[in-house]
């Protein structure tokens, strides 16, 4: 399968690279601009940006194994992180994912069957002022209840 | 150049070193898991934590370079203390199986262990489960969870085979050793991933479950499966040799040679050895009869041989020999002597045109598979690669009578049949040779002959290094090595060939040829001599090209 950017991500990335100055550098600010158009990054995602920074493409795969906010799976348009750690926890925050389990239909780590949302279990997001939160997209929401978590959902769809 | 003290000691070290490599000069050994001389530096086992005079922190010896006036410690209580630590993170997600590891024995995780283990443990926490018992390539299994992640066999990949198939995936102690998905550790230098890997998590296929490494010898010696010559140990299993379907080398390993393979070899060299003790191995000298071969005794087999070579002279007829440049210099000298004394001393081939050009590149596999090749043709031996073909028209022409193969396998490559008219036209053709295959299938008479392992002697490598072979093993059955086939049969013959051992051969070559000149067999060094190349050249280019 061949693999094709747009052209504005075409030239940030060549902007990007000339930032540094050794090419693997570049790695991770490339694989945000595609994770940015793309919402994942496949094989040929990783091989394209091997070739790009002049590594072998192993070297990528353990980058892309490193950070658990690079995707190398496809998700759903809406990625629900929910905080897993102490102080939301202690306010609820486990009642907020199976709530958000139930209205899904999916558990956490799992993508539902329209692509539309993704449920995934994170460690502390340092928002613990208004926990329980969670982040959905780029957006922290908190504190949670049941009640807004409906809202928020049907706001959605 | 930079004076420091380690451990109270004063020494001289050159600048840019590292505390490890200026310890090691002063003979003090600094516990290492990541650290490899042959490999780039990453400092992440921590085990190598030294403490510096002036440095808050400990350092590692292995990433901090020496500077004047430097003033460490290997052995303080803190360096102590910080060990037993280190060890316990490393041994946090270590299943501990050493009763069912293969590397128990040469495992650094149970040598550190017993030096400054923490015998009490501390650690509560369940461990993370990994892959186990994964088949990585064709000769290497990696148990991810024994793995301690020094990246050794990582950077092996990236520097040395440059190859690039292992890595290291996800993070923290979910942090595992795997190779890129789809694809296999299968690079021509991939044994020596398990050479360097420290712990248990790589083995070795073919050696894995055979023995233990404690009930092996090891003999140093040199790898013969091409012209480089890389230097070997090998390790043998003479004792338990049932565990081993009978085999007797258990494996064979590399051996530390600045100016050759350094701290590496090749997986064909490595896995020269199948053929010792392989079920083909000829063990008694035979005659052909009408329902095939008749074992014989030496006694009657150089006897009949020796009529045979006096019937072909007395009646005029030539008698042809085909040499091998897998024969020692000392075997190939005998060969020489031999032949002027009783056959009519012509320039004897070694080489035949390979009918597919192997496998070769610019490091340690040479396209020239043979490991005497440089010996051959110092001796004045032909190795043009036409030369056996030459011998073989011959033989089809009805020229030779008695014909002597060393070694070679004539069948592929040839025309069918070509080889058995070729062999028709010869009243006998001898074979001297370790294994059963296609021209020993063909003769009239095999003598079985030793295999490198089992004898003493030298090789010259492709750059004009004279290395010494040492026996690791007895000749398998009633095989010996070339030479003391021939000597025995010149004493058959009468004017006999004085030789009791090698040495008395390669002293009689070191005072005639000026090559050799003033070397002894049993001085050559561990890592070999580079031959005076004026006189190895003077000699080449006085023998004509076959």
């Amino acid at each position: 399968m061949s693999f094709s950017l747009s052209e504005q991500t075409e030239a940030k990335i060549d902007q990007v690279m000339q930032r540094y100055p050794e090419k693997r550098a570049a790695t991770l600010p490339i694989l945000h601009l595609i994770q940015e158009e793309k919402g994942w990054i496949s094989d040929e995602a990783q091989n394209y940006v091997a070739q790009r920074v002049e590594v072998p493409p192993i070297k990528i795969r353990e980058v892309l194994s490193f950070y658990t906010l690079l995707h190398t799976r496809k998700i759903g348009k809406f990625h629900f992180q929910v905080c897993r750690t102490v102080a939301c926890t202690l306010r609820g925050g486990k009642s907020i994912l199976q709530h958000l389990e139930k209205k899904l239909g999916i558990k956490s780590g799992e993508t539902s069957a329209d692509g539309m949302f993704t449920l995934t279990e994170v460690e502390c997001l340092a928002a613990c002022e208004i926990a329980p939160m969670l982040q959905l997209n780029d957006d922290y929401i908190g504190p949670l209840t049941p009640e807004k978590l409906d809202e928020l959902i049907d706001g959605l769809k | 150049m930079p004076r420091i003290t380690i451990d109270e000691q004063e020494i001289e070290v050159v600048a840019g070193a590292t505390i490890i490599q200026a310890a090691g000069q002063a003979g003090i050994d600094i516990p290492r898991y990541c650290y490899h001389p042959g490999l780039s530096i990453v400092g992440v086992c921590r085990i190598c934590l030294v403490e510096i005079e002036g440095m808050p922190k400990l350092q590692v010896a292995c990433y901090t370079p020496v500077a004047e006036g430097m003033v460490v410690s290997t052995k303080s209580e803190r360096v102590q203390q910080a060990r037993k630590h280190v060890l316990e993170f490393l041994l946090a997600n270590h299943p501990i199986d050493c009763p069912v590891c293969d590397q128990a024995g040469e495992c650094w995780l149970q040598e550190y262990y017993m030096q400054f283990g923490l015998y009490d443990p501390k650690m509560q926490e369940d461990k993370n489960k990994k892959h186990k018992a994964v088949v990585v390539g064709p000769h290497v299994i990696l148990d991810a969870e024994r793995c301690i992640l020094c990246t050794r066999c990582v950077r092996f990949c990236d520097e040395i085979s440059q190859t690039h198939e292992l890595g290291i995936f996800n993070r923290g102690d979910h942090a595992e050793l795997m190779p890129m998905p789809g694809v296999a550790l299968e690079n021509p230098y991939s044994v020596n991933t398990v050479d360097i890997c420290p712990v248990g998590a790589l083995t070795e296929r073919d050696f894995r479950f055979k023995t233990r490494v404690w009930y092996l010898d090891t003999t140093p010696s040199v790898c013969a499966g091409c012209s480089t010559g890389c230097n070997i140990e090998i390790h043998t299993n003479t004792e338990r040799t049932y565990k081993a379907e009978g085999r007797r080398v258990a494996r064979l390993k590399p051996r530390y040679n600045a100016h050759i393979n350094q701290f590496w070899i090749c997986d064909e060299g490595r896995y020269g050895f199948l053929h010792v003790d392989a079920d083909n191995r000829i063990t008694r000298p035979a005659v052909r009869q009408s329902d095939g071969f008749e074992p014989v005794s030496w006694q009657d087999a150089l006897q009949t041989l020796a009529e045979e070579i006096e019937k072909t002279r007395h009646g005029g007829g030539k008698i042809g020999v085909i040499g091998s440049a897998q024969m020692t210099v000392e075997d190939l000298y005998v060969l020489r002597e031999f032949s002027r004394r009783f056959l009519g001393g012509d320039k004897i081939p070694v080489h035949l045109r390979p009918f597919e050009e192997p496998y070769h590149d610019d490091f340690l596999i040479s396209k020239d598979r043979h490991p005497n090749t440089r010996g051959a043709e110092l001796l004045g031996f032909s190795v043009s690669p036409a030369g056996i073909s030459k011998m073989l028209e011959a033989c089809h022409k009805g020229e030779i009578e008695l014909l002597f193969v060393f070694h070679h396998i004539l069948g592929r490559g040839f025309e069918s049949g070509y080889i058995d008219e070729a062999f028709a036209k010869c009243r006998r053709v001898i074979f001297i040779g370790s294994n059963e295959q296609a021209t020993s299938e063909r003769a009239h008479m095999l003598l079985p002959a030793s295999t490198w392992v089992e004898k003493e002697g030298s090789f010259v490598n492709r750059d004009g290094r004279i290395q010494k072979l040492n026996q690791a093993l007895a000749p398998l059955g009633e095989s010996k090595p070339e030479w003391k086939i021939l000597r025995d049969l010149s004493r058959i013959l009468g004017n006999a060939l004085a030789y009791f051992e090698p040495g008395d051969i390669f002293a009689e070559l070191a005072a005639s040829h000026p090559a050799f000149q003033g070397l002894s067999l049993h001085d050559i060094p561990a890592d070999g001599l580079l031959l005076s190349t004026t006189a190895a050249e003077a000699m080449a280019v006085a023998g004509e090209p076959g």
